[in-house]
């Protein structure tokens, strides 16, 4: 009788615990894990991570202000550049200028010899021809009397 | 008589046993994941680059990102402290969830109870809610003092009851959450898998992966965001 009192204790102690809602030690344990994961999270990966990238980024803006200020000087010496050539580009053309008025006044000599070379040899050939034709024309002048003197004995022969 | 007496006495002891019980399965995995991420940045910072490439690409991208998210929900002069809470928060959750979704815990087998994520625990989810709710309190009087205490009647006193309750809601909500999706999400796989367990249970588990990604980063987000709001002042 008395051993019946003992048997549905002694049956809890042998039912497995299946609460859904099971609270025990588990719960600190896992806080405690979650600060020492925390703290080694932080140390191992979140600073020298952190580190790197914010050394990057210092750099790069480092390097962005290096490069306004080269800007400026690029700026002066594109200047200096573009005064350099147009002074060449005007000392070129003055030369150029020069050089073509030299040729032109030397081709006009040229043309100027050339011509009056051409004229003089004109009036030679037309002076020559001139005085062809007038010994021609004497010529002629000579036959025709010597015709005029033949048809006149002829005509006249008595 | 003597005989009850022995025996109530024996009953006695598992209860005092009982007491200090432990969830020895929870352990085990969080073990595993706390292994696992304290290796990934051991192996990735072995040689940190100006230039980054592979594994520090992929650790910087994390930090990037929990980063933006703690300084969307607390604003740029106040975050920076805040970094390390929340990045462990959300990565120590998000890599539970994952390693009960993808890793073959089912090769090993206990005694008694399963290897699975470790916050299919009650015990695991509630130590984080209350891990949040002691950041939020923390955070709330070590920067505004007991002025802290003003904010329960700030829109209109009426309002005192609700703000009181709201500090009870708060963990609650956080815990159940996550506790409920990834516990849910494990047990439609493993009833799926009991039945057809060949290509149906497939979708379900894609869609535990992405429902318990996005777990992780809600606890982050509003344990960010509970923080921020305790610790932003009267405007």
């Amino acid at each position: 009788m008395n051993t019946l009192w003992a048997i549905p204790a002694i049956a809890e102690e042998a039912e497995e615990k299946g609460k859904i809602f099971d609270f025990n030690l588990t719960l600190p344990i896992i806080v405690a894990e979650f600060l020492l994961l925390m703290l080694a999270l932080d140390n191992l990966w979140f600073k020298p991570v952190a580190k790197v990238m914010d050394e990057r980024d210092e750099a790069i803006r480092q390097k962005l202000m290096g490069v306004r200020d080269n800007s400026d000087e690029i700026k002066k010496l594109q200047e200096q550049a573009e005064a350099i050539l147009k002074a060449a580009r005007a000392e070129t053309t003055a030369e150029l200028n020069k050089m073509r008025r030299e040729t032109a006044a030397s081709l006009d000599a040229k043309l100027q010899e050339s011509r009056q070379r051409v004229e003089k040899e004109l009036a030679e050939a037309l002076a020559n021809l001139e005085s062809q034709k007038e010994e021609t024309l004497r010529s002629l002048d000579k036959q025709v009397q010597e015709l005029s003197d033949q048809i006149v004995a002829k005509v006249i022969p008595f | 008589m003597q005989i009850e007496q022995l025996q109530i006495f024996e009953i006695d002891n598992p209860h005092q046993v009982s007491s200090v019980e432990v969830h020895a399965q929870v352990l085990i995995t969080s073990w595993v994941v706390i292994a696992l991420l304290i290796a990934l940045p051991v192996v990735a910072t072995r040689n940190l680059q100006t230039i980054p490439t592979g594994l520090q690409n992929f650790i910087e991208y994390v930090l990037e990102f929990i980063r933006d998210l703690t300084r969307t929900q607390m604003g740029e002069e106040e975050y920076r402290p805040w970094v390390p809470f929340i990045g462990t928060m959300f990565l120590s959750i998000f890599v539970s969830n994952w390693s009960g979704a993808l890793l073959p815990w089912r090769v090993i087998q206990l005694p008694h109870g399963e290897l699975a994520a470790p916050t299919n625990d009650i015990n695991t989810t509630v130590a984080l809610a209350l891990l949040t709710s002691i950041a939020y309190f923390y955070a709330g009087l070590h920067k505004r003092g007991f002025s802290y205490f003003g904010k329960y009647i700030h829109p209109t006193p009426v309002l005192l009851p609700i703000n009181i309750l709201e500090d009870f809601t708060k963990p609650l909500s956080l815990s159940f959450r996550l506790f409920g999706n990834i516990l849910a999400d494990e047990l439609v796989v493993a009833v799926f898998v009991s039945l057809v367990p060949l290509i149906v249970p497939v979708p379900m588990m894609l869609l535990g992966l992405f429902t318990s990604a996005i777990q992780a980063l809600i606890s982050a987000t509003l344990a960010a965001a509970y923080i921020g709001e305790s610790m932003e002042g009267h405007h």
